[in-house]
C-alpha cells in the first residue's frame, strides 16, 4: 500500500476493485464502512454482488477478466473531459501522452460491451474519482490473479498518476495483502527477483554485496518464480524441493499436473505445522512451531513491521522454523554467526538492507510497529509513500491494451469460473477447518450459481454437482445465489476434498507468473445423489479419517 | 462565548479544541473520568450516566462523553456531588447485575466492578432487583455467549454492531426492566447477519457478552497472561493479545488491544479472535518423519531427519546441478525465517530458485 490503513476512514472517495474486503480483510472493511458513514462515496468493481456493494454508491458488476477495458475507459473519460491533473502530470510523471493516445479508443460505450458495466456508470465513477482530492484505490487478487495481472496494475497506476492522487494522505494505490506476511516475505528477499530490501538480484553490485556479506559467491543465473518452478518441475529440470509453510498441492493452480510432477521428484523436504497434502510427496517432514509459539516479525499491508511473540510452547518435538533452518544451515556447512534469536537475524538483515536500517526488535518493542522505509534509528518511518514527488523520480505511465483471458466461455464450457476466499476460512484451511466453530458455520465446499443459470441447467439449490474444466472435475454442492451474474460461477478454494485448483489454469502473468485463478471456462453437471454413499465435498481432518476407519 | 483559548478542568488548563468532548479534554490532562457505555469508536450515547461532571454555569451535571467543550469552560470532576453520583450509579447497576466481583469476573474483566472498588461502593447497598431480562439460552452459535443477568443495557454492543461492524445483528428489545439485547425473533446469532467478529464482547463493560470457548474453559481473564502479538491470518496485521493459561501451556482466548493504540483500532474479525483451535489441535506434527525405501513414513530423531534433509538436497545438487533445487518459502512464516530460507538457498546451496506463494 502506498498509504496506511488508518487513513482509509478519512478518504472521500474509495474505488474498490477486485477485493471482497469484508470477507478477506474485515478490519480494513470496517475502515471503509466508517468512511462511507462519514459521507465518502464508494465505487465497487467486482463480478459478484459482494457485501460492500450494499453500501456502495456504484456497483460495477464487471465481467471477469475485462478490467483493462474498464480502467482504460475510465482513463478515457478523464482525458477526454479534461479532468486530468495537468500540474501533477507535468511535475511528476513521464509518458502521459502515450497513455492518452492509447485510451482514446476505449470509449465507455464500447467498454459496456466488454465489461457489462453501463457507459453512464463508467463516466460517473471516473468523474467522481478524478475530481475528489482524497480518493484512494484499493485492490487485491481480483486484479493480479489474471494472465493480464501486470496490465491491470499498470492501468490502475495510470489512473492514479493522471489524477495525482499520490503522495497525500487518504489516497494512493493500495494493494491489500492477502496473508499476514506477504509483504515481509518479499521484504526479506524470498523471491528470485530481489535480495532482502528490494535490492535487485539482476544487479551484479547487489550480488557482490551479498557475496561479501555471506562469504559465498552468488549464482548469476536468474532464479525461477513459483509458477516457473512448477513448470520446470513438470519438465523434469527441478529435481528437489524444500517447502516451508506452504501447501502447494492445494494452493497452486492446475494441481493435478503439479501432483504428477511432485511424484517424479528425487527429493522433497516439507517443513510445516500439519501433515498437509504436500507431505504425501515428502521424503523428510520437519514439524514446525506455529506463530503463537515463536518470536519474530510480520510486515503487514501498509509496510508496518510488527512483532510476533511466543505465547506458548510448541507441541512435542516441534521447533520454530528459524531454529530448524539454522540447524540445516549448520549441517550444510555454512559459515554464519550463531544467532541467539530472531532479533539477531533481523539485525543481520537490517544491516544489509537500507530500507530497514532503522528497524530492530528492541525498537519495535519500545515504540510499536514501524512502517518502512525506516532509514535510521531516528527516522520515525513512512506513513505514506511518494510524498513530495514520485520515489523513482518520475512516475512512469504505462499504456496497456486489452488482452482476453487465457480461456473464455465457449460452446463446450459455457460458464466462467472465478475463485476466492470466504470470511470463515483461510486459504488451504489447514488452520481454520480445525476450528469447530468455523467448520460449523461453513462446513463444506460449494459453487455459487445464478438461479436462472441453474434453472436452465436443471440444478436445484443445494444439489450436488460436478464442476468441470479442461483440467479437472470437482464435486461440491450448488448454491443458488444472485451474488453472481448469469453464466458466471464462483467457488472458494479452502476444501481439500473438493480441490478448486484442480480446475483453475496455470497460465500465468508474463511478468509475475501469478496464475489466472480468477477466470477459466467451466461447465456444471448435476450428479445423481442416490448414487453416493458419502458426500465428498465435506472435509475430514486426518484424525477424523482415522476414527472413521 | 469567552475569548479564552483554554478549557479548565479541576483547576488545570488545556487548550480548547473545536468539537472535542469533556472526556477527551480531560484525558489530555491525565484526568480519568469513568465510563461504561462509551467507546471512542462509537458516537457518544450518554446512556450510563456514570461520567456526569459539573460544568460551571450549568445547573444539571453533564455527561462528559457527549458534552462538548467551549472556550473558557470550567469543569469539575472531583466534587462530592460528582462522587456521589458515581457511587449512586454503580450501586444501581450492582442491584441489577451480579454484585460479587469474583463471580462477575468468572470469564472477562468487568469495568463496573473495577469502579466498584475504585469508588468505594459497598456491595449490596441496594437490594438485588434482578430484572426479568430475557436471554437466548438456545443460541447455538459457537463463539458468543450473552448472559442476560449480567447486562446493564448500556447498549455499547448494539451500537458497535451497528456503527462499526455495520451488520446490525443485535438490537435492544422490550421496554423498562425487560429491556434486553436480542436478535430478530431471538434467533441464534449464527442465523443472523452476525459475522462473529466479537466486537460486542470487547466493548461490554460487565462481561455479559463473552467468549463461549473461554466460558467453557472456565478460567478468569485476570488469571491469564496476555502476550501481545500479530494475527497470523490476513495482511492487515491486527495486534492481538493472546491470553495464555501459563500452567497449562494453553491459549484460552484472544482479545484486542484498546482502541486507538494499534492499526486495528481495537477491532478483530472472527478468524483473529476465534480461529485459534489449530494451535492445540491433535493433528499438529510433533515428531520428524522420514520416508523408508518401501515408501512408508516413520518417526525419526531430529538428528536423523536433518541429516537426511541436507544429504538429500546435496545429493541432487551433485547429480543434477544447483539449479535443479528449488526453495519455497512462506508468507505465513516470519520475516526472519524468510530471510534465513533465502540465505540457505543462495548462500548454502548456491541457487536463486527461491520464492513463495505471495508474489501478487
Amino acid at each position: 500500500m502506498t498509504n496506511s490503513i488508518p487513513e482509509i476512514r478519512d478518504a472521500d472517495f474509495l474505488f474498490v476493485i477486485g477485493s471482497n474486503t469484508t470477507e478477506a480483510h474485515p478490519i480494513i472493511a470496517m475502515e471503509m464502512k466508517r468512511a462511507v458513514q462519514r459521507g465518502a462515496r464508494l465505487a465497487v468493481a467486482d463480478p459478484r454482488k459482494i457485501w460492500l456493494t450494499e453500501i456502495a454508491d456504484w456497483h460495477l458488476q464487471i465481467k471477469p477478466g475485462s478490467d483493462v477495458w474498464l480502467l482504460n475507459a475510465m482513463a478515457h473519460v478523464i482525458v477526454t473531459e479534461g479532468l486530468e491533473n495537468r500540474e501533477y502530470i507535468e511535475a511528476n510523471t513521464e509518458d502521459f501522452e502515450k497513455v492518452r493516445e492509447a485510451v482514446l479508443r476505449y470509449t465507455p460505450e464500447e467498454a459496456e460491451l466488454f465489461t457489462g458495466v453501463p457507459a453512464r456508470t463508467i463516466r460517473e465513477v471516473a468523474r467522481a474519482y478524478a475530481t475528489t482530492k482524497h480518493a484512494g484505490i484499493y485492490y487485491t487478487l481480483g486484479i493480479t490473479e489474471h494472465t493480464t495481472g501486470t496490465d491491470n496494475v499498470y492501468a490502475l497506476s495510470n489512473l492514479v498518476l493522471m489524477t495525482g492522487h499520490l503522495g497525500i494522505a487518504s489516497a494512493g494505490m493500495n494493494p491489500l495483502r492477502g496473508q499476514n506476511n506477504v509483504q515481509g516475505a518479499n521484504d526479506a528477499g524470498a523471491t528470485p527477483v530481489f535480495y532482502p530490501g528490494y535490492q535487485r538480484a539482476a544487479d551484479p553490485e547487489v550480488r557482490a554485496k551479498f557475496a561479501e556479506a555471506w562469504g559465498v559467491a552468488q549464482n548469476e543465473k536468474k532464479g525461477l518464480n513459483l509458477n516457473e518452478m512448477m513448470k520446470s518441475m513438470q519438465r523434469g529440470e527441478i529435481r528437489a524441493l524444500y517447502i516451508m509453510g506452504e501447501d502447494i498441492v492445494i494452493s497452486e493452480p492446475n494441481v493435478c499436473k503439479v501432483e504428477s510432477a511432485m511424484n517424479e521428484l528425487d527429493f522433497v523436504v516439507v517443513q510445516d505445522i500439519f501433515f498437509n497434502e504436500s507431505c504425501r510427496f515428502a521424503d523428510v517432514i520437519l514439524p514446525a512451531a506455529c506463530f503463537a509459539e515463536k518470536d519474530g516479525v510480520f510486515t503487514n499491508s501498509d509496510r508496518r513491521v510488527q512483532r510476533v511473540r511466543k505465547a506458548v510452547e510448541p507441541p512435542g518435538g516441534a521447533r520454530a522454523d528459524w531454529e530448524i533452518l539454522v540447524d540445516v544451515m549448520r549441517r550444510a556447512g555454512m559459515k554464519q554467526p550463531d544467532y541467539a534469536g530472531p532479533g539477531e537475524v533481523y539485525a543481520e538483515m537490517a544491516a544489509l538492507a537500507p530500507k530497514f536500517a532503522g528497524i530492530s526488535h528492541e525498537r519495535i518493542d519500545r515504540e510499536g510497529g514501524l512502517q518502512w522505509p525506516v532509514l535510521g534509528p531516528e527516522d520515525p518511518g513512512t506513513q505514506y509513500l511518494h510524498k513530495g514527488g514520485v520515489l523513482r523520480g518520475k512516475g512512469l505511465f504505462m499504456p496497456v491494451e486489452y488482452r482476453a483471458p487465457f480461456e473464455e466461455a465457449d460452446v463446450e464450457y459455457p460458464l466462467i469460473l472465478s475463485t476466492g476466499r470466504t470470511l470463515y476460512h483461510y486459504n488451504a484451511a489447514t488452520q481454520t477447518r480445525r476450528s469447530e466453530g468455523l467448520s460449523k458455520k461453513q462446513p463444506e465446499a460449494f459453487v455459487e450459481v445464478h438461479p436462472r443459470t441453474a434453472r436452465d441447467l436443471g440444478i436445484e439449490d443445494g444439489q450436488i454437482v460436478d464442476v468441470v474444466t479442461r483440467r479437472g472435475r470437482v464435486r461440491c454442492r450448488a448454491m443458488h445465489s444472485k451474488q453472481v451474474k448469469r453464466n458466471t460461477i464462483w467457488m472458494p478454494f479452502h476444501f481439500p476434498a473438493a480441490r478448486t485448483n484442480e480446475l483453475t489454469t496455470d497460465a500465468g502473468d508474463a511478468v509475475t507468473g501469478t496464475g489466472e485463478y480468477k477466470v477459466c471456462a467451466a461447465k456444471l453437471e448435476p450428479v445423481d445423489e442416490h448414487s453416493l454413499h458419502t458426500f465428498p465435498g465435506s472435509y475430514l481432518t486426518p484424525s477424523e479419517v482415522a476414527e472413521g476407519e | 462565548m469567552s475569548d479564552s483559548k483554554f478549557v479548565v478542568i479541576d483547576g488545570s488548563e488545556t487548550e480548547y479544541r473545536e468539537g472535542e468532548t469533556v472526556l477527551h479534554a480531560a484525558r489530555r490532562l491525565g484526568i480519568e473520568i469513568p465510563t461504561l457505555c462509551h467507546d471512542d469508536r462509537l458516537e457518544p450515547a450518554g446512556a450510563c450516566r456514570i461520567c456526569l461532571v459539573e460544568v460551571e454555569g450549568s445547573r444539571l451535571m453533564q455527561p462528559a462523553c457527549a458534552f462538548r467543550t467551549a472556550p473558557g469552560m470550567v469543569v469539575r470532576t472531583n466534587t462530592t456531588r460528582v462522587d456521589r453520583n458515581r457511587q449512586f450509579i454503580i450501586s444501581l447497576h450492582l442491584a441489577d447485575t451480579v454484585a460479587d466481583r469474583d463471580e462477575a469476573e468468572d470469564v472477562s474483566i468487568s469495568r463496573l466492578h473495577e469502579y466498584t472498588e475504585k469508588y468505594g461502593v459497598a456491595e449490596g447497598e441496594w437490594q438485588h432487583v434482578g430484572s426479568p431480562r430475557e436471554g437466548r439460552p438456545d443460541d447455538e452459535n459457537p463463539f458468543i455467549a450473552f448472559r442476560a443477568d449480567r447486562c446493564i443495557v448500556c447498549a455499547a454492543c448494539v451500537r458497535y454492531c451497528d456503527e462499526v461492524e455495520g451488520v446490525s445483528a443485535i438490537t435492544l428489545a422490550n421496554r423498562g426492566g425487560r429491556t434486553t439485547i436480542a436478535t430478530a425473533d431471538l434467533r441464534s446469532l449464527d442465523h443472523t447477519t452476525c459475522e462473529m467478529c466479537g466486537g460486542c464482547i470487547a466493548v461490554c463493560p460487565t462481561g455479559a457478552m463473552t467468549e463461549k470457548p473461554a466460558l467453557f474453559y472456565g478460567k478468569p481473564e485476570r488469571e491469564l497472561e496476555k502476550v501481545r502479538s500479530t494475527c497470523n491470518f490476513c495482511g492487515v496485521g491486527c495486534q492481538i493479545d493472546i491470553n495464555v493459561d501459563r500452567n497449562a501451556n494453553r491459549i484460552v482466548k484472544v482479545t484486542s488491544p484498546p482502541p486507538g493504540t494499534t492499526v486495528n483500532d481495537g477491532n478483530l474479525c472472527v478468524k483473529g479472535r476465534f480461529a485459534n483451535d489449530f494451535v492445540h489441535h491433535p493433528d499438529r506434527l510433533t515428531v520428524p518423519l522420514v520416508r523408508e525405501t518401501d515408501g512408508r513414513l516413520r518417526e525419526a530423531s531430529w538428528d536423523e531427519a536433518l541429516e537426511r534433509a541436507v544429504r538429500g538436497l546435496q545429493g541432487v545438487k551433485e547429480t543434477h546441478g544447483v539449479d535443479s533445487l528449488a526453495f519455497i518459502s512462506s508468507s505465513r512464516c516470519t520475516g526472519e525465517e524468510n530471510y534465513l530460507l533465502q540465505k540457505l538457498a543462495r548462500a548454502g546451496f548456491g541457487t536463486q530458485n527461491i520464492h513463495q506463494c505471495a508474489a501478487t
